[in-house]
């Protein structure tokens, strides 16, 4: 997936949006990183994710979050969101989901470290809250890694 | 669309609440919100699972934001008979505009951060 110089990106300011109702990563768009040289942490928050239940077609919604520090590439959020929202009728289960937006973001980005953490509302009385990481072979990355993979969780809660 | 009836006792304040209401814009944009819906039973409610293939079923409909709260009053409406139905949807914001529609009793609704779904 190339990196869009802001001139090139198709989304961002567009006057006609086209929504995708099939899930459709080639909708996912970059721009260049003006500070490389720099770790810093970006966070997008979906609160509006939705995917359907594969087995009974209901529908399932969620609130993605993504952490990551950014290498070359980043994702521009407009294609983000509609990349998210062609998942609204797409059969995944929470694990599955959670796991291919964070494998399709590294692909897309090749960023230093990743993680999608995904807050699914209840089903059954059941939440589920799946997490994916992922980090560039550097020690520095996987140090982060495993500390946050150490570290999941250790003070669990109730969560709506 | 089709809303089973249930009998139930008269004069009871029914309330449902859903943080799951998604349906589409005209430009096909997805608009999500809190549902509210309110009413006096007359004995009558109705069947919840048929209320939430309702809901589901306005994924794939477009409407336009201002007419959503009408669209769930008319078809309960239509299903039961009720006195003071209200309905009221807050969506969430778009462009950094919240709105709030409401159509027929006029309530005000509280919302439980923390209830099971099933």
């Amino acid at each position: 997936m190339p990196t869009h110089h802001k001139a090139e990106l198709t989304n961002l300011g567009s006057k006609i949006t086209n929504y995708s109702y099939e899930y459709n990563p080639k909708l996912l768009e970059t721009f260049e990183n003006a500070h490389p040289q720099n770790d810093y942490w970006v966070t997008l928050n979906a609160d509006e994710f939705t995917s359907l239940c594969p087995i009974t077609n209901q529908p399932d919604f969620g609130t993605l979050i993504i952490n990551y520090i950014p290498h070359i590439n980043m994702v521009e959020s407009k294609s983000l969101k509609l990349y998210l929202f062609s998942f609204i009728n797409n059969g995944e289960f929470h694990e599955e989901v959670v796991n291919k937006i964070g494998k399709d973001l590294v692909a897309l980005m090749q960023p230093k470290y990743l993680e999608v953490i995904g807050l699914f509302y209840p089903r059954g009385n059941i939440s589920i809250h799946p997490s994916f990481f992922y980090a560039k072979e550097e020690e520095k990355y996987q140090k982060i890694k495993e500390h946050r993979f150490m570290n999941h969780n250790l003070n669990p809660k109730r969560e709506g | 669309m089709k809303l089973k009836k249930i009998t139930i006792q008269k004069e009871t304040k029914v309330t449902f609440s859903s943080p799951e209401l998604l349906f589409l814009a005209q430009s096909g944009q997805p608009y999500r919100g809190v549902l509210h819906v309110q009413f006096e039973s007359v004995g009558e409610s109705f069947d919840l699972l048929d209320f939430k293939k309702y809901i589901t079923s306005l994924r794939s409909k477009n409407f336009y934001a201002e007419d959503i709260a009408h669209e769930i009053f008319t078809t309960i409406e239509q299903n039961i008979n009720t006195k003071n139905l209200g309905v009221v949807v807050d969506l969430t914001a778009r462009g950094g505009i919240q709105q709030r529609l409401s159509f027929g009793f006029n309530f005000e609704p509280t919302f439980k951060n923390r209830f099971f779904q099933v």
